[in-house]
């Protein structure tokens, strides 16, 4: 029953980027996620939603890059996620000061 | 799902599993005890209050003495009682007159007994019942690293909640009704571990859910909101995740109180049918300004989440602020409210305890039957010797670890009776000896012996044996025997002692019931002989239903 080994990737740097991809990656998504909901929204609601939701979102987050063979990929699919969330996530909190202000 | 997928995610189950596997065991054994904190609380220093009788305390009596040791002028006063026992929360922040004298600049935290108008440090206070409630959430590791430890462990066990329900999903009906308690152990663990995963699996996923929020849901999940979306201010995102009723502002202008506390809270839980205080917020004490917030909410057989306020101006006396628990709660309100009450399960009485503890324990039993099937289906002849060895030796070491726990608690219950001195300044020291002592006694003692078998009946009857012990204790100690605090309706002391009975006679009847021998044999036969043929049709099963 264990797992069968020839489906399994052994290398370090493979499983290490998958995990960290998950974990690392995967939070700062979830993260980003909400907080650009909170900057468009009731930021209220949407923080408490975070902080349980956060996990379930962040776990699914986790599970993905092990369906990639190669989690580099995973890594370079989360980077591109990470990078356009953080610029949207930038871009509407510097240019839209009257949504800070209603905070 | 394709069989690389299948194949991945089960790998990613066992090991995500495997590596919390020890602490995630003390996580629920201490958390299904915990279920009984406040009576064991009650228990261990004899003081059985009726139940639901929080906050009815004589609040101003209480708020002199503690305004005749304690400096209070523009201080915030929370006082709570957030457990089933005497002594009163009292938690009070710095001053925000300026030119307060040191000992006001500080925070301050301590129980208070309005019976005897005590106070006690935290660590004063810290009973046997807070020592293992504490337990199963690591607080025992300096902080932040046992919480934040705690909190990871949780987060793992959801991960290895879902991965388990993605692999099990095909099988997930059919293996429910699989059980083939005179196969091979692995099969035994196997059946055992799915059909009690699938049980428990609600319970499982809220707890998982929680217990992380619980713990690290503000440290580490809004950790990025602090830093990113209010800019380094936790002040400001803690203000706004309150649902405490906003103070008013501070004048520096002292003002001598008059009132009465015990006319407020009563006037506010007479504001509406079936509600009970919860929290008294005093801000601003002493001031012009001084307020008083009382949160009110409804009885669980009414509402299962409500939050009604009622602040008074303190100077007259009149309402200020109304919100009725009846009508819509506030979002984050409920949120908090659903949280705890989900995963204290404090909201259907000592039945739903009971059922909960129940599920609690079918959770440890699913965690030891996960690393005993790990050790089975790696004991074969394809593995090295020294493997299979380590392998065995590890599952040892968890067996010893967690079954070892059981007695552990209960010399800890007897020594609590037996030895405590109530006039001890550190009680919380003793109660560290006692248990992490005894526990890595056995634990080393059983880890030696690395009989699996040996290591389950011993625990169970050592268990058994002195958990009978634990009523008997206690009645010679305090003469509180287990009639006498049923007839006088002292109900917390009286579930303790009833837990101890009943649990020890459960024990003791599965320890009867485990077949001498047959099991041992059978790992010793097992591991040698008939391993490879059912291997390969469990193999050849789950490649069928995987494609």
């Amino acid at each position: 029953m264990p797992a069968n080994k020839k489906y399994l990737n052994p290398s370090f740097h493979q499983r290490f980027a998958k995990i960290t991809a998950g974990f690392i990656g995967g939070f700062l998504i979830t993260s980003l996620l909400f907080l650009i909901f909170a900057l468009l929204t009731d930021h209220v609601a949407i923080l408490i939603t975070l902080k349980f939701a956060g996990f379930i979102v962040w776990c699914t987050l986790m599970i993905l890059p092990f369906l990639f063979e190669n989690g580099w990929k995973a890594w370079a699919f989360y980077f591109i996620a990470l990078l356009v969330l953080g610029a949207t996530f930038y871009f509407l909190k510097s240019t839209s000061p009257e949504l800070l202000s209603a905070l | 799902m394709s069989n690389r997928i299948y194949n991945v995610l089960f790998h990613t189950h066992t090991i995500s599993g495997l590596v919390i596997s020890v602490a995630l065991f003390v996580i629920f054994f201490a958390g299904s005890i915990s279920f009984f904190r406040d009576d064991i609380v009650n228990w261990e220093r004899q003081q059985p209050i009726v139940n639901n009788t929080q906050m009815d305390v004589d609040f101003d009596t209480m708020m002199d003495s503690i305004a005749a040791s304690t400096p209070l002028y523009g201080r915030d006063i929370t006082l709570s009682q957030i457990h089933q026992e005497r002594r009163v929360m009292v938690s009070i922040t710095p001053s925000k007159d300026t030119t307060a004298e040191e000992a006001a600049q500080a925070r301050a935290f301590f129980y208070q007994d309005p019976a005897t108008q005590k106070s006690y440090s935290y660590f004063q206070d810290i009973t046997l019942g807070e020592f293992i409630y504490r337990l199963h959430f690591f607080a025992q590791i300096p902080y932040p690293y046992g919480y934040t430890l705690a909190g990871i462990v949780a987060f793992f066990f959801l991960f290895a909640i879902v991965t388990g329900v993605i692999v099990h999903w095909k099988k997930i009906i059919s293996n429910f009704y699989l059980f083939r308690p005179r196969a091979k152990l692995k099969t035994v663990w196997t059946d055992a571990h799915t059909a009690l995963g699938l049980i428990g699996l609600p319970f499982q996923f809220i707890y998982a859910v929680t217990g992380a929020t619980l713990i690290i849901g503000s440290t580490i999940m809004l950790s990025t909101a602090t830093s990113f979306f209010y800019d380094g201010n936790s002040q400001a995102m803690y203000k706004d995740l309150s649902t405490d009723v906003a103070a008013l502002p501070f004048t520096n202008n002292p003002m001598t109180f008059k009132g009465s506390f015990n006319n407020m809270i009563a006037e506010a839980e007479s504001q509406w049918e079936d509600v009970y205080a919860n929290k008294v917020v005093i801000q601003n004490y002493g001031d012009a300004n001084m307020q008083v917030a009382v949160d009110v909410k409804p009885i669980n057989k009414k509402q299962f989440s409500g939050l009604g306020q009622v602040a008074f101006k303190a100077s007259n006396g009149q309402i200020v602020f109304k919100r009725t628990p009846y009508g819509e709660t506030p979002y984050i309100a409920s949120v908090q409210d659903f949280l705890i009450k989900l995963h204290y399960g404090n909201f259907g009485g000592y039945a739903l305890k009971v059922i909960y503890f129940f599920f609690g324990i079918i959770t440890c039993f699913v965690i030891i039957s996960g690393v005993l099937i790990w050790v089975e289906a790696r004991d074969k002849k394809s593995n090295t010797v020294f493997k299979r060895k380590a392998n065995k030796w590890v599952a040892s070491i968890f067996l010893a670890i967690s079954l070892s726990m059981y007695p552990v608690t209960v010399i800890s219950f007897l020594a609590i009776k037996l030895f405590k001195n109530v006039n001890d300044p550190a009680p919380h020291l003793f109660i560290y000896k006692v248990y992490f002592l005894s526990w890595l006694v056995l634990s080393v003692l059983f880890s030696i012996k690395k009989n699996n078998y040996f290591t389950n009946k011993w625990c169970l009857i050592s268990g058994s044996i002195l958990g009978f012990m634990v009523p008997i204790a206690n009645g010679i100690v305090t003469g509180d025997w287990l009639w006498t605090t049923f007839n006088e309706q002292q109900i917390q002391i009286f579930v303790v002692d009833a837990f101890w009975l009943i649990t020890s006679i459960v024990t003791l009847i599965i320890c009867f019931k485990l077949k001498p021998g047959k099991n041992k044999t059978a790992t010793a036969t097992e591991s040698t002989t008939k391993k490879d043929k059912p291997k390969k049709q469990f193999k050849s099963k789950v490649k069928a239903k995987a494609v």
